[in-house]
């Protein structure tokens, strides 16, 4: 084992919330070697310490947060953190992550994981420092939004000194289902409810403020990775320029060119050009950007800080919108009002919701209140229909409170189609909302959301655009079967490299995995060769399926709504759907590409070759 | 034949308009579409590095990647839209 300070302290932070107890407990160095840091650290320790049947909104629930080994040295973007939970939306796998400074400021604690069990009897929130822990009321803190929350636990300390809060907005306490929880205010880690976890736990907020130096083992190993991924971030035109000029929302008139971007629920893909220019990202950077900015630690800099209302009474200031939210709030509402979404987006962000969530929950809503399925009484006196840009704010700040219309919409698309009798008018996969990527125009992508661990998840399942359009990887046409499940295997297996390195998925737009290799051998002169980090990840891809089969999922949930097979779209001139047919072949050839079987359980030799103890069989 | 070519983008200030037809030989391949769009220095550095496509860019025709079809020896056809893009990433 290397020095502790060399990129692992060896140190697990665990906090009983019911039992009261704050504990340090060693780390098996094997666990790095074999876990990294992390998504893959944090998946494991959440496995150890969880029952799979638990109620996510129980006591025994478990939220794990990990840093990584690299995250407090200079490589480019590592600063972000992975939380792995049970999720209250999906009953699988929760597993978000964000950018922002806490995962650096709690590393610099001291520590290599903190692991939060049980829940307290009244609302709390923890303070970390290199010297102590404490567990602290936080009845005056309860019912305030995240900003606010942020501005009372940085306030009175020095700007070098200040420390990180990782907090929930009322959302979170609500128990909303598609919660977030926030840190540097507006970077969330927003997909799989887990502000509805901490909210279930009474646990208000987690500040930490580390000083603790990262020191690096093998200073020229590690400065030959870092020299030659600064090299290439400068180099690739994505991360030298453009997604700081245009944000991610840049995407939008290219997503709709290639017929992938979603309209009205996911009926269809067709979109007028003047009204997508209105919401895309040219016109963003024109009319309400401020200012760009990259997260803690990035070069990149796709932050889009912005202001609406010009200079009168209704002006503010805030962040976003970017991609997803444009579209999940925008076209797929049938919205194409800028102004309107950005301010939706504002309050989600202080309120703390999962933007993808939100937006295609609202649309589910209006698909179903259009169908006359909702009957007008119980949507509070709100006229729901596609296209009403007026709601948005108006339900954003309902359902973060279950308040009204929004108390419909506050369990997620899945449930409140289900409560209308039509759970196929939720578009989502293991219940959780889908991207703003249509299915129906790559295979590729199709099979990345059927198999990614959270549900519909492009961070966690695979991103085919690149794959197709934006060369970087070896390109793979978007409806081949053949290359599918192998290139979305290659695909999500770097990203649980990046995740478990805590370093940005747009780092892949200028390198792969060895800049990382180097940087990352090079800080903890531990052996951690590309073919070790490839071995890594097929280890936490394994054990992530493990937990989702012992939570009950199976090869069914490994499938899109109905609506991607019976309904096409048009797509470069040809009808397009993702028929049971294909969906069942890609899966089952997915399967084998992992090593699992023909019911998607991972087979006893690939466990035994990757050294995972199951629980059962 | 005529193709349509639609910029978005920087690419809209640099061709200075947002749409536009060239009429390029029937048969003709990709490349020759290119040639006629290089029609100024800025252009063609914005087109071109040396013989090849700009690394920069994305190139759709008809809502397929251009290179699907071969990059620049691709075989355009009568009435083909040609969607102009820089490089975009995100998500």
């Amino acid at each position: 084992m290397s020095d502790p300070s060399f990129g692992i302290h060896g140190k697990i932070l665990e906090i009983d919330l019911s039992a009261g107890y704050v504990r340090v407990r060693p780390l098996d160095p094997s666990l790095t070697a074999d876990y990294l840091g992390g998504r893959g650290l944090a998946t494991r320790l959440f496995y150890e310490a969880v029952d799979p049947a638990s109620d996510p909104l129980g006591a025994e629930n478990v939220v794990v947060l990990a840093p990584s080994p690299l995250i407090g040295t200079s490589a480019p973007t590592a600063a972000r953190g992975h939380m792995v939970f049970k999720s209250p939306l999906t009953g699988f796998l929760g597993t978000s992550n964000s950018g922002g400074g806490w995962a650096w400021s709690f590393k610099a604690t001291g520590y290599d994981a903190l692991v939060v069990k049980g829940r307290a009897s009244s609302p709390v929130w923890i303070d970390i420092t290199p010297e102590k822990v404490d567990v602290l009321p936080a009845g005056r803190m309860w019912g305030k939004d995240i900003h606010a929350l942020t501005d009372e636990l940085t306030t009175g300390f020095e700007p070098a000194a200040r420390p990180r809060v990782l907090g929930i907005g009322p959302a979170g306490e609500n128990l909303v289902r598609f919660a977030a929880v926030a840190n540097d205010r507006n970077r969330v880690y927003g997909r799989c409810g887990p502000g509805a976890v901490w909210g279930a736990k009474n646990l208000k907020a987690v500040r930490a403020a580390g000083r603790m130096k990262t020191r690096v083992h093998d200073k020229e190993r590690y400065q030959s990775g870092y020299e030659q991924a600064m090299h290439l971030i400068r180099q690739a035109p994505v991360t030298k320029r453009l997604l700081r000029e245009m944000g991610t929302a840049g995407l939008v008139e290219l997503i709709n060119v290639i017929g992938m971007l979603p309209g009205r629920n996911f009926q269809d893909c067709t979109h007028r050009d003047e009204d997508l220019e209105a919401v895309s990202g040219e016109t963003i950077a024109k009319t309400i950007l401020e200012r760009a900015a990259g997260c803690y630690l990035c070069p990149i800099g796709c932050q889009r800080h912005t202001r609406v209302g010009g200079k009168g009474e209704q002006a503010e200031a805030g962040e976003g919108p970017e991609y997803e939210t444009v579209v999940l709030m925008g076209p797929v509402c049938d919205i194409y009002d800028l102004e309107a979404i950005t301010r939706a987006n504002y309050r989600a962000n202080e309120l703390g919701l999962d933007t993808i969530s939100f937006g295609s929950t609202v649309a589910c809503a209006m698909e179903l209140a259009e169908r006359g399925l909702i009957p007008p009484a119980e949507l509070a006196g709100l006229e729901l229909r596609f296209g009403r840009a007026a709601v948005l704010e108006r339900l954003a700040v309902e359902t973060a409170f279950r308040r009204g219309a929004g108390a419909l919409l506050a369990d997620g698309s899945f449930r409140l189609a289900e409560r209308y009798g039509r759970p196929d008018l939720s578009m989502s996969v293991k219940r959780l909302e889908i991207p703003a990527y249509d299915p129906r125009a790559s295979f590729t992508q199709a099979l990345g959301y059927m198999t990614s661990p959270s549900g519909a998840c492009h961070l966690r399942g695979g991103y085919a655009v690149s794959l197709a359009f934006f060369g970087g990887w070896k390109e793979i046409p978007r409806f081949s079967l053949l290359q599918s499940p192998i290139a979305i295997r290659n695909m999500q297996n770097h990203g649980i490299l990046q995740d478990s390195l805590g370093v940005c998925r747009f780092t892949g737009y200028a390198f792969g995995s060895e800049p990382w290799s180097r940087m990352l051998a090079g800080a903890t002169g531990l052996d951690f060769s590309v073919a070790r980090l490839e071995e890594i990840s097929n280890r936490v891809a394994a054990l992530e399926r493990l937990f989702n089969l012992e939570a009950g999922a199976g090869k069914l949930d490994d499938a899109l709504p109905p609506r991607f097979a019976e309904t096409p779209i048009i797509v470069a001139g040809e009808e397009r759907a993702v028929s049971v047919e294909i969906q069942e072949r890609m899966r089952r050839d997915y399967y084998e590409v992992r090593g699992w079987d023909a019911e998607g359980r991972p087979r006893p030799d690939l466990l035994g070759r990757l050294r995972i103890a199951g629980r059962r069989p | 034949m005529v193709v349509k070519v639609k910029f978005f983008s920087a690419f809209r200030e640099v061709f200075g308009t947002r749409e536009r037809d060239y009429v390029i030989p029937d048969g003709a391949r990709a490349r020759a579409l290119i040639e006629a769009m290089a029609d100024q220095p800025e252009r063609r550095a914005a087109l071109l590095r040396g013989s090849n496509l700009h690394p920069h860019l994305v190139l759709l025709v008809g809502g397929e990647a251009l290179s699907s079809r071969g990059g620049l020896e691709a075989e355009l056809r009568d009435g083909d839209v040609l969607a102009v893009f820089p490089m975009l990433g995100g998500g």
